[in-house]
């Protein structure tokens, strides 16, 4: 048979965007038991904050207001929680409950295709989760628009970065109750220890690189400098990691979840 | 005996399989479109498919048919790419011109596959899991829209078109399953184990359906352990056991060259005398298992005197013998390790 006979399967493209509209779909399909959590926790948050703890916190953290502070680490966070669930809980749910791989994988597409949608689809996720905080903050005059408009790029590079380590966790998981070492073990740990609560520059000088080493407190560093406009060349570094991260753990979750699910 | 199939096909579903079906607009009776040799897989230690060889023609049904563990299903995978086979220098595969191993997309896109597993998005209703689908084929959504409706009436399932997942019968599910799979009006549709664990009525739905693709040309690979689904649906089989193929043929080929034609059973063994258990006779074969014994022979006749002349009448049947007795004769009545 000549080259010139190969079918017309959908390019490239086409096939990761068609993993993206599955998720989407069936996303948008509860669209208000999925929509209101990003919107509502940031303002509990918050209101925790306004009305309780931020009266007690009078000094400025890192040259803001604390509820400036905490609010601008939850552009982030809520991008990390969301893409985490949904790469670990979700994928194993997809990969071995529901079999939705299994059908996926029979259409034309290859797991490369399939992961890398399913990591486009978290980092959408935490583009939209970012943006909610957004609004509340916005709402709230807590931050400044329009620079804070940038923020949900962060969200979404956060939402990637979760996701490529989420599924990575996940082709090791055996019973889905693993996943409890994972948040308990990594992604709460994160959350108060990477420059969302306090500054790591508060932290004792021997943990300090390991704060250094974990995606979040680039993140969070990235999303602070577009919150108030003040770009550092440093930050390259910081973008550096992140986009050096999403390919070297991206490929070896690829590469582990493709033996499970091609065998 | 096969019966007429009227065309069940519209005008712009035929002009639609031309359009969609690239390169084949017609395939000839006689073509062969999959051509395996020597393929093998194993996990660890288990040799799930081994040194397999077999040949499709266009537009056949090829039924797999073995016990559960027999490697049909491994074997349906390694065809469409979920599944690779153990690196091996002569063995060779040819589907419809591809190698899974080299070019899945192509393979993929032309086939349809239904799983051993039904497994349909629970939070979309029937039309939105097809339409998910299409969008994996890159079908234009208004052409989508009509496939839908057009596969959902074949199926019968147009009543549904809003119901949830959750709301189907598990024979509506296998159906929109099947339906899932012609979305992209494949060359090739795999069936792995279409109607395990469903009604007659369903299951005789089914197979009607699929004498009316395999009547537009669509080359049907299926499994199933089913001797009746075998019969009524392949052209030919194949036999497999423990990753092995231990015989191949016409179904009616494969009753006439591995058994006699008639057998007669006794289900209550204490009553047959020692000396009818071994019989010098050359024309009856005897097969005794613990609670059935069994005479076999290509002579109605034999078997009736042989009656007569030790047992009474309702004790015994005399039948003619079927596919799964060849299957059952092939692959040994006792159960084994993978089963």
């Amino acid at each position: 048979m000549t080259d010139s006979k190969v079918p017309k399967y959908p390019p490239l493209h086409i096939r990761l965007y068609s993993v993206w509209y599955r998720h989407m779909r069936v996303y948008t399909k509860n669209l208000l038991s999925n929509g209101f959590p990003p919107f509502v926790e940031p303002l509990i948050f918050l209101a925790g904050v306004g009305l309780g703890l931020g009266k007690y916190i009078t000094e400025p953290m890192g040259g803001v207001r604390y509820i400036e502070y905490l609010g601008v680490g939850l552009l982030v966070t809520t991008a990390m929680f969301t893409s985490a669930f949904e790469c670990s809980f979700g994928t194993f749910i997809r990969l071995e409950f529901e079999k939705v791989y299994d059908g996926m994988l029979a259409a034309p597409m290859t797991v490369n295709n399939l992961i890398v949608g399913e990591m486009l689809w978290a980092g959408t996720k935490g583009f939209f989760f970012s943006f909610a905080v957004l609004c509340i903050l916005a709402a709230f005059k807590i931050i400044i628009l329009p620079y804070g408009l940038f923020a949900p790029f962060v969200g979404f590079l956060t939402g990637v970065v979760f996701a490529s380590l989420s599924l990575l966790v996940t082709s090791f998981v055996k019973t889905i109750n693993h996943f409890n070492f994972y948040f308990t073990g990594l992604i709460s740990p994160m959350f108060f220890f990477s420059g969302v609560v306090f500054p790591v520059e508060n932290l004792p000088v021997f943990i300090r690189p390991v704060a250094e080493l974990v995606p979040l407190t680039h993140s969070v560093r990235l999303v602070r400098a577009v919150c108030i406009n003040n770009y550092d060349p440093i930050l390259l570094l910081d973008l550096l990691y992140i986009v050096a991260f999403i390919i070297l753990i991206g490929f070896l979750a690829i590469h582990r979840l493709k033996k499970r699910l091609v065998n | 005996m096969r019966h007429v199939v009227h065309p069940v096909y519209s005008k712009e579903f035929i002009q639609n399989k031309v359009k969609f079906s690239v390169g084949y607009d017609i395939v000839s009776a006689m073509a062969t479109v999959i051509n395996i040799n020597n393929i093998s897989k194993s996990f660890g230690k288990v040799r799930a498919v081994q040194n397999l060889s077999f040949s499709v023609e266009a537009g056949s049904c090829f039924g797999f048919l073995g016990p559960n563990g027999a490697g049909k299903t491994t074997a349906m995978k390694i065809i469409y790419g979920k599944c690779s086979r153990d690196k091996n220098s002569d063995d060779t595969m040819d589907i419809f011109g591809y190698d899974p191993a080299e070019n899945e997309l192509a393979i993929k896109y032309l086939s349809g596959v239904v799983q051993q597993e039904n497994n349909l998005d629970d939070e979309l209703n029937v039309a939105q899991n097809l339409m998910i689908y299409s969008k994996f084929y890159n079908m234009p959504v208004r052409e989508a829209r009509e496939r839908i409706e057009y596969l959902l009436d074949f199926f019968e399932l147009s009543d549904k078109k809003k119901s949830k997942i959750k709301e189907l019968s598990g024979g509506m599910k296998r159906r929109l399953v099947i339906a899932r799979a012609l979305l992209n009006s494949p060359r090739l549709l795999i069936l792995d184990e279409p109607t395990t664990g469903l009604d007659p009525q369903v299951r005789h739905l089914i197979w009607e359906k699929i004498r009316q693709l395999q009547k537009q040309q669509t080359t049907v690979l299926l499994t199933t352990h089913y001797m009746e689904e075998a019969f009524q649906l392949c052209d030919y089989l194949l036999i497999m056991h423990k990753g092995k193929k231990i015989m191949e043929g016409k179904p009616t080929e494969l009753l006439e060259k591995n058994i006699e034609e008639y057998v007669l059973e006794i289900l209550d063994t204490e009553i047959i005398k020692p000396e009818h258990r071994e019989i010098s006779q050359s024309n009856i074969r005897t097969e005794d298992t613990p609670g059935v014994m069994r005479y076999y022979s290509d002579d109605i006749d034999v078997l009736k005197d042989f009656a007569a002349g030790c047992l009474e009448s309702g004790n015994y049947m005399i039948r003619q013998t079927n596919l799964e007795d060849v299957f059952l004769h092939a692959t040994g009545r006792q159960l084994d390790d993978r089963q």
